[in-house]
């Protein structure tokens, strides 16, 4: 049996108001190069200044990752030449880092697995480099330094990932986790969760060679480009050929993983520690003090929605996982009760009507109140859940509250049974042919006549005194009968 | 003998021809001047980067006004909507 | 009264008595460059309409505060000032205009000085003559034969020739103190760390320090008061009060140990300059002074220690020149050549080979034996150095082996690096020190005499050095 060994070298953008070393903003800018300054330009004379939000947003994630802050930590320049890279060198931690040692469970087939976290550090970014038009033909690139300096959190796993799959929910954990503590959008598409990947297959208990793979922008892609490329390991092993140590990239057309044209001339990046910056000292209080404001974390919240509010797995997971919804849920939840109902409503009527409008739940204005008016509803019988679900559509759509949807539309339940005892005889009279089948034995043909109920009612009627009725009358006919 | 092509590559420098020769020996002088440091011994010694006195002073979060573009454009054209412009990156 | 001879002190005095106006002292100097500039050359470029304009603004405010009120200053061309050319010397510069201020152009200017020109340098301050600079050299102003010395000649030449009353230089190795005592004025570098290096082009990051040239020391002192202090934009500057730097001029040194080195005989110096250091150490005892010899052990050690750990800083911070976002635009086909050309072409010889050893002392394989153990040899260093402290309040040094040379003396690198030798260990561990004229004169030089003190404590080196100068 092959078994491959991957582990992660993740990168978080951190989202504070100002760059790392320099007071520029980090908000999207449309034009190039309009958030910069002298520092982040790496003009002559200038000098890095720490941000210390960009502290802060590390150590919060770092303890959230069940990391050990190094009370005293370094920063070093490591030194390489690229347009995007304006001092020629970027100034990360690489002989003490801001945490150590940590880990992290995620859901796998096989139950609960632990992920080790090697390390977490800060650097900061580089600026961004463009092609216009044709890339192999353009005699230029185009640089914006907007993004350069804006701080990272590196994050380095141990290799104790073994599929894509593994790598895929442990990118989802990271992400709901940055996204809750309010340190990073980890939207990977924008660039804020950027992920290399390190991949060795085996055949026996050997570590075999050590492929990196980069360029991925994706979750999708990741779990993707990890597939390919396990197979086109095991591919090689299988033929006895060599796996070359090398870097590569994922073509996303072809879905296959390429060596990178770039020779990566053995960098040597002539690590030494940073002059301008002092070593950054952590009080022990100071990291107690986040430690105790760390709020709950996805997986912990998780777990707590299955057992406090009996909800199944997958909404758990859901919900738990966007800091948003849940939120929204428990603030909902709180104030109605009806927790399972009101995480069926959120998953199935409202997170489809976000998905199509390409929306947010703190977007719409549909809250607990109007839960609150719908439950009334349900439970004096105006209406029945499954009218329910239609109403919050309606309300979402029209940004109406349900009375208002139920009263416009008239679509109040029928409960009362003198009415609905008259619609059931005149069901019964009409399909005479089914009303036979079942007296002779057909129960089946009952929910048909139940339809009819409905439809002759316009899905109004009230289910439950339906049914019964329906029941009483029919059964009257077969006392009738048998007479 | 040490490699001048591979630091000069480091340090992104071309030497050429006689001035090549010079900088070489040059080099080659200096640097076993410094065997001189073999005679001291370090162990147990911290190496040390800050002098006295420094501690981290760190920055409040807040936006500063950033470089305007003429400042920018008084020592490099800027192109297109704004960018600086460079040689192709080769490989990308 | 001739403006031109007058200090800093006296001439914001007299503009603030209304006794004469800033116009007409910035005039003065400027006639001074105008008459002997084109023979010493200490500026790169000078800023006349600016200069004049700012001193018609400051003689028609009403409130004149600021201790250099309406005083001009020259700064070393390797700081930045807003708005000039400014080159660090070097080729690969030439044309970057600078978008901001350096902070202690700020303080100066917070206090009514008015900058007057930018100073010439060795190319990114490596050198000790400015025979290093890319443009040309600037000449000693008592003898045109000779080296000002460097790397702030430019600085320290525009004092000593009559061009503006105090100047500011930069100090990595002994660029202030050395060019100081070559061309007979007072340099002070203060405690690395004192003063913020916010806008200066960065050579060695952890020995850097810019720091005043003046024609006595108690303008030195004056000028510190103004441009010390923590500044939030430089990490490496210390949270400590600036105090009044003035306040113990006058005091002496009754019953001050001061140290004299053990170790000097170890020395090749010249005897003039020898002579010099015996006859301010026999009047230091005269006024009152205690005389004890220290030991700085390792003092032998200090050269190749900065020579390894100053280039390999510097190979980093001159990284960021690659003709992307400033300065000179070189030829290429593609972008390493574009790199490689811009470089090549835009470093003089000195500075290539400075980048080469950085480079060569950080690389993987050198790092432990190079830049390490000089890391570790520099804590040595300094350790010696606070022993010594433990036990005088002042060391006293030469300033250099010798009195200043002539233009194309130093043959190799080596020899040009020998002239630091007292100066550089100094930097090592941070120390302040002031170099002051003393003695004989021959061939019109005299001799520069270092004090070194402890760190952060220069209101004690302005007491100590102005004993000696005033009996000089």
């Amino acid at each position: 049996m092959y078994k491959a060994t991957i582990g992660l070298e993740i990168h978080v953008q951190l989202s504070t108001k100002t760059k790392l070393f320099c007071g520029c903003s980090t908000e999207f800018a449309r034009e190039p190069n309009t958030q910069v300054c002298p520092v982040c330009l790496g003009l002559p004379g200038v000098l890095p200044v720490l941000n210390e939000k960009a502290i802060e947003y590390g150590v919060k994630l770092a303890l959230a990752m069940r990391m050990e802050i190094n009370e005293f930590s370094t920063f070093y320049r490591k030194n390489y030449f690229y347009p995007d890279l304006p001092k020629g060198y970027q100034i990360t931690q690489y002989g003490i880092p801001l945490a150590k040692n940590g880990s992290l469970e995620i859901n796998t087939k096989e139950g609960l697995k632990k992920v080790r976290i090697q390390k977490g550090h800060l650097e900061e970014d580089s600026g961004k480099s463009i092609h216009l038009g044709d890339i192999t033909e353009s005699e230029f690139s185009f640089i914006d330094f907007n993004r350069s300096g804006v701080p990272l959190m590196e994050i380095v796993t141990e290799p104790d990932l073994e599929s894509g799959d593994e790598v895929y929910e442990f990118l989802v954990l990271l992400r709901s986790i940055v996204r809750t503590l309010g340190v990073s959008s980890g939207d990977m598409e924008k660039g804020a969760l950027r992920c290399d990947v390190n991949i060795s297959v085996s055949k026996d208990k050997t570590r075999g060679t050590k492929v990196e793979v980069k360029n991925l922008n994706s979750f999708r892609t990741v779990k993707r480009a990890i597939e390919y490329e396990i197979e086109r390991q095991i591919g090689l092993i299988e033929k006895g050929e060599r796996i070359i140590q090398e870097t590569r990239h994922f073509d996303e057309k072809e879905g296959t993983t390429k060596p990178m044209r770039v020779k990566e001339e053995l960098n040597d990046y002539r690590y030494f520690p940073e002059p301008d910056l002092p070593p950054l000292i952590l009080d022990k209080n100071y990291i107690e003090g986040i430690k105790h404001s760390l709020p709950e974390l996805p997986n912990e919240k998780e777990k707590r929605f299955i057992s406090q509010y009996g909800m199944p797995e997958d909404y758990a997971r859901s919900i738990a996982y966007s800091p948003k919804m849940s939120e929204y849920f428990e603030n909902v939840a709180k104030f109605v009760n009806h927790p399972r109902e009101v995480a069926n409503f959120l998953m199935v009527n409202i997170a489809g009507f976000l998905n199509e409008k390409d929306l947010e739940i703190t977007d719409i204005k549909f809250g607990k109140e109007h839960f609150k008016e719908l439950f009334e509803l349900i439970e004096s019988s105006k209406i029945s859940v499954n009218i329910a679900k239609s109403v919050i559509e309606d309300c979402l759509r029209e940004n109406k509250s349900p009375m208002q949807v139920v009263q416009e539309k008239g679509i109040t339940q029928i409960s009362d049974t003198g009415s609905l005892r008259k619609i059931v005889s005149e069901v019964l009279r009409d399909n005479s042919l089914q009303v036979e089948q079942y007296l002779n034995g057909k129960e089946k043909v009952f929910a048909f006549l139940i339809g009819q109920v409905m439809k002759k009612t316009q899905g109004k009627a009230n289910p439950e005194t339906a049914n019964k009725l329906l029941l009483e009358e029919i059964s009257k006919l077969k006392n009738e009968r048998q007479r | 003998m040490i490699d001048i092509e591979h630091i000069e590559s480091l340090a992104a420098l071309r030497l050429e021809g006689e001035e090549k020769e010079r900088i070489r020996r040059d080099l080659e002088e200096i640097i076993s001047y410094f065997e001189v440091l073999n005679e001291v011994d370090t162990e147990g010694i911290e190496p040390l980067v800050f002098t006295k006195e420094v501690c981290l002073f760190l920055r409040k979060d807040e936006v500063k006004v950033s470089l305007n573009r003429q400042l920018i454009e008084k020592n490099r054209q800027l192109f297109g909507d704004g960018f600086f412009r460079v040689k192709r990156i080769i490989g990308e | 009264m001739e403006i031109t001879k007058l200090g800093i002190k006296e001439i914001s005095h007299l503009i603030k008595k209304k006794e004469v106006s800033a116009k007409e002292v910035v005039s003065s100097y400027l006639d001074e460059i105008h008459n002997k500039d084109s023979l010493v050359k200490a500026f790169l470029s000078v800023n006349e309409d600016e200069a004049l304009r700012i001193a018609e603004q400051l003689d028609n405010e009403n409130n004149k505060t600021g201790l250099l009120f309406g005083v001009p200053f020259a700064i070393k061309d390797n700081i930045n000032v807003f708005g000039f050319e400014t080159t660090a010397g070097s080729k690969i510069l030439k044309g970057y205009i600078a978008p901001y201020d350096a902070t202690v152009v700020k303080k100066i200017r917070n206090h009514g000085g008015i900058i007057i020109g930018k100073t010439n340098p060795d190319e990114f301050a490596m050198g000790s003559s400015t025979e290093n600079s890319a443009f040309f050299p600037t000449k000693n102003p008592i003898n045109h034969d000779y080296v000002p010395g460097g790397s702030s000649g430019g600085s320290a030449a525009s004092v000593s020739g009559g061009f503006v009353p105090g100047s500011l230089g930069s100090d990595t190795g002994g660029s202030i103190r050395q060019p100081a005592a070559f061309c007979n004025v007072v340099g002070l570098k203060p405690t690395y760390g004192r003063v913020s290096r916010y806008g200066l082009i960065a050579f060695g990051s952890s020995l850097d320090c810019i720091g005043p040239i003046t024609k006595n020391v108690e303008d030195a002192a004056i000028m510190l008061n103004v441009i010390a202090g923590f500044d939030e934009n430089d990490e490496t500057t210390a949270i400590m009060k600036v105090p009044d730097y003035t306040e113990r001029l006058k005091d002496g040194v009754k019953n001050v140990k001061i140290g004299v080195l053990k170790e000097i005989k170890d020395f090749d110096i010249e005897s003039s300059v020898l002579n010099a250091l015996n006859k301010a150490v026999s009047k230091l005892i005269d006024l009152g002074a205690e005389i004890v010899e220290v030991s700085i052990p390792h003092l032998k050690y200090a050269l190749p220690t900065y020579y390894i750990i100053a280039p390999s800083e510097a190979s980093a911070n001159l990284s960021r020149f690659d003709g992307v976002r400033y300065g000179l635009e070189g030829e290429g086909l593609n972008l390493r050549d574009f790199y490689e050309n811009t470089r090549t072409e835009g470093f003089g010889r000195e500075v290539k080979r400075r980048i080469l050893i950085g480079t060569f002392a950080l690389s993987e394989g050198y790092y432990d034996a190079y830049y390490l153990k000089a890391s570790r040899v520099r804590r040595l260093i300094e350790q010696d150095f606070e022993k010594a402290f433990s036990v005088v309040e002042s060391i006293l040094l030469p300033t250099t082996p010798t009195l200043p040379f002539k233009f194309g003396e130093k043959k190799s690198p080596l020899e040009m690096y020998m002239s630091d030798i007292f100066t550089i260990p100094v930097s090592l561990a941070g120390l302040p020190a002031i170099s002051v004229p003393f003695g004989e004169t021959h061939n019109g030089f005299r001799a520069g005499m270092q004090f070194i003190g402890k760190w952060f404590d220069e209101i004690q080196l302005f007491q100590y050095s102005n004993a000696l100068f005033e009996e000089g």
